[in-house]
């Protein structure tokens, strides 16, 4: 226990963990203040009265719409036959139909309103938030765990701590604690701020308690997301023995892996390439399902469709995550301490 | 009372692509009785880190035994590294960290109070840098503190590998009294790993020496040099052009010597004469003033460690070559050299063997 509250003491006391820690809040304010600055609860009258005498001003300058509202024979030419009996025109008043066919400018076209929807765009953005804050955690556990090579400070606490596995595993929960505490902590408060901003400027809907239980789990599963690219964050470090290895690995495989795989995919002709590309189980995961659907057979009007659930996304996810943290256990059990 | 460290047929090979396996250590034996100094020598690449590093767990071994405390290593390191204390190799810390908080982190993980930690840095003189971050550190402050991270612990045992690593003069000399207080007045038994051999010789009891991963003697360390130290008189004379004349002068004198003072040598080295058997001093000037010989200068040499160590792991130089790495002399693999009867001589108790 002590040897986990000196690790967590270690992350706290780190440079690099205040520098992201500016970092978050500060793309938290920015986030904050993006939604503040463009959401409204609508126009204001005088605002409405502008509008509307700007749209008017612009109408008088349009002659053919003018022309049309002076003349209501204006459609009863052979060049206009086409409305006759054409159901998109039969309810239309002569007006609506100039409108409709030379453009009529209201009020609404001149302003632009935004009005945030709380309950309707706040999950996805809180999911954004629990991702982003576990790709931060990802960086921060590689370098807790390839500074500590490169600086020989592993080999200082090897002295005092030979029992390896007890040192891994105090890093790793360390590492771990401190994602969750990172995740919950940047969710509450951007929850808290686009609440606030959504019941200041905006609408906060209905949070009624199938809005929680739908969104609650998906929350939960972008958590457990970050604490897993907290562990491969520090499993590659661990294996590579340093940072840039550990970041380089992932950065390699989200530029240029992935996008291989897809062309591999689209060469090999298979179906559902899209399962091959890791972004599709993330997406799996914290959706709940995915549905991909083939459509390589030409004599069928239906496609093939492949589902990919959250379970089956958590085995893969999990194992990769599993994979890379038992490699890197038994590397740190074997290997020597240079 | 039994060793504190007992290291018997210590093997260990690094296996390199396209070339030979390096045998880093070919059944190195050491013991380190309790309470003393003790100096591990050996020259670069002879596998003293290797060894420390060994007993410390940090690496694996493929064959040999190992005890500290009587409890087998690595094995049972976890309940003995409390009372162990230990620098291996170039001291390094995360350089971001002040002196302070790298003790502290390291003071919280393993139970040491706060305290300790104020202590230990009054007690290697980096009470004032303590706040400092150790990238401004300079190699003795970090030296500094990693004796004192060493001594946070109130060990038992202390390692140190090159502890007097870019110290200054000053620092050297507080390092040598701490560690001599630490051995003779509060029982720390202290392993040193060096190779500042004048050091050595003035700070430690005993000592191993080892060459190309076997120890070649050990023992106490007054009774090695003075094994291998046998005296020799450095003559000058006013004029170089009387080097021969003197040489023979004495060689000649010397076989109407009876029994061993018979084998006197003088040869000439450079614009002197190095006599080695003469009975004694006076010898020599009365038989090069009966020979009308008269010297200016006659100095006694005493072997110093370091002429021993050149002498024992084969590294002394060479006018116009220069000594590489792994081309100290190679040890049979052999019991030590036995240097004398006392404590030179070291019982391996547990085993029942001696050696």
């Amino acid at each position: 226990m002590n040897l986990f509250k000196a690790e967590l003491r270690r992350i706290a006391r780190r440079r690099l963990t205040l520098v992201f820690g500016i970092i978050a809040a500060a793309g938290l304010l920015v986030l904050a203040a993006v939604f503040w600055f463009t959401s409204s609860k609508g126009p204001t009258e005088a605002e409405l009265a502008d509008a509307q005498a700007e749209a008017d001003r612009l109408n008088e300058e349009n002659y053919e719409y003018e022309e049309c509202l002076d003349d209501e024979a204006y459609f009863e030419t052979e060049e206009y036959s086409f409305i006759e009996g054409e159901p998109y025109y039969e309810d239309m008043t002569h007006d609506e139909l100039c409108a409709d066919m030379f453009g009529m400018w209201t009020a609404e076209d001149l302003i632009y309103t935004y009005t945030f929807d709380f309950a309707a765009e706040s999950p996805l953005i809180l999911i954004g938030v629990a991702i982003i804050a576990g790709l931060v955690m990802m960086m921060l556990a590689s370098s807790l765990i390839g500074a500590e090579w490169s600086s020989g400070g592993m080999a200082n606490l090897l002295l005092w701590h030979p029992n390896r596995m007890k040192v891994w595993g105090a890093k790793l929960g360390a590492a771990a604690a401190v994602c969750v505490a990172a995740v919950v902590v940047l969710m509450v408060l951007a929850f808290g701020l686009l609440y606030v901003i959504a019941a200041a400027r905006g609408e906060v809907g209905d949070l009624d308690s199938g809005w929680w239980n739908e969104n609650l789990e998906k929350f939960a599963r972008a958590g457990v997301l970050s604490v897993g690219m907290t562990l491969l964050g520090a499993s590659l470090a661990m294996l590579g023995r340093h940072t840039a290895i550990s970041g380089g690995i992932i950065a390699g495989y989200l530029i240029v892996g992935d996008m291989l795989v897809r062309f591999a995919a689209m060469a090999l002709e298979m179906a559902y390439p899209e399962r091959l590309s890791l972004y599709t189980w993330v997406s799996a995961w914290i959706e709940g399902r995915v549905e991909l659907f083939d459509w390589s057979d030409v004599s069928s009007e239906q496609a093939d469709v492949m589902v990919i659930t959250s379970s089956e996304a958590g085995l893969l996810l999990g194992g990769i995550v599993f994979l890379f943290a038992a490699l890197a256990t038994w590397a740190f059990k074997r290997r020597d301490v240079a | 009372m039994p060793p504190i460290i007992e290291i018997s047929g210590l093997r260990k090979t690094y296996s390199r692509a396209f070339r030979q396996p390096h045998n880093a250590l070919d059944g190195l034996d050491l013991e380190v009785a309790a309470g003393q100094v003790h100096g591990f020598l050996g020259p670069n690449g002879s596998g003293k880190t290797t060894t420390l590093r060994a007993l410390l767990g940090l690496i694996r071994v493929d064959g040999g035994t190992m005890r500290i405390f009587g409890e087998e290593v690595p094995q049972r390191l976890p309940e003995v590294v409390s009372r162990i204390g230990a620098v291996v190799e170039s001291p390094q810390f995360f350089k971001h960290f002040s002196g302070r908080l790298t003790l502290q982190l390291l003071a919280e993980s393993a139970g040491v109070s706060k305290a300790r930690v104020e202590e230990v840095l009054e007690q290697v003189g980096l009470r004032d840098a303590a706040k400092a971050s150790v990238k401004g550190y300079s190699l003795g402050m970090r030296q500094r503190l990693a004796v004192a991270q060493a001594l946070l612990k109130q060990p038992q045992l202390l390692i140190l590998d090159e502890p007097a690593n870019g110290l200054d003069p000053a620092g050297i000399h507080h390092m040598r009294e701490l560690l001599q207080w630490l051995a003779h007045s509060q029982g720390v038994t202290v392993v040193v790993s060096s190779h500042l051999l004048s050091e050595v010789q003035q700070l430690c009891d005993s000592m191993t020496i080892v060459s190309r991963g076997r120890r070649i003697v050990d023992g106490n360390v007054a009774d090695i040099i003075a094994g291998h130290g046998e005296s020799s008189l450095s003559v000058r004379f006013p004029d170089a052009a009387s080097l021969p004349e003197a040489a023979e002068a004495l060689v000649s004198a010397s076989s109407g010597l009876e029994g061993p003072k018979a084998a006197v040598s003088a040869a000439i080295d450079r614009d002197r004469l190095v006599v080695k058997g003469a009975p004694e001093a006076a010898w020599v000037t009365r038989t090069l003033a009966d020979a009308g010989i008269y010297l200016s200068e006659l100095r006694t040499e005493t072997k110093n460690l370091e002429s021993v160590f050149l002498e024992l792991t084969g590294t002394a130089p060479v006018p116009g070559q220069t000594v590489q790495i792994g081309e100290s002399v190679v040890v049979p693999q052999a019991p030590s050299v036995p240097v004398s009867a006392g404590e030179v001589t070291v019982q391996v108790e547990s085993e029942g063997a001696e050696r």
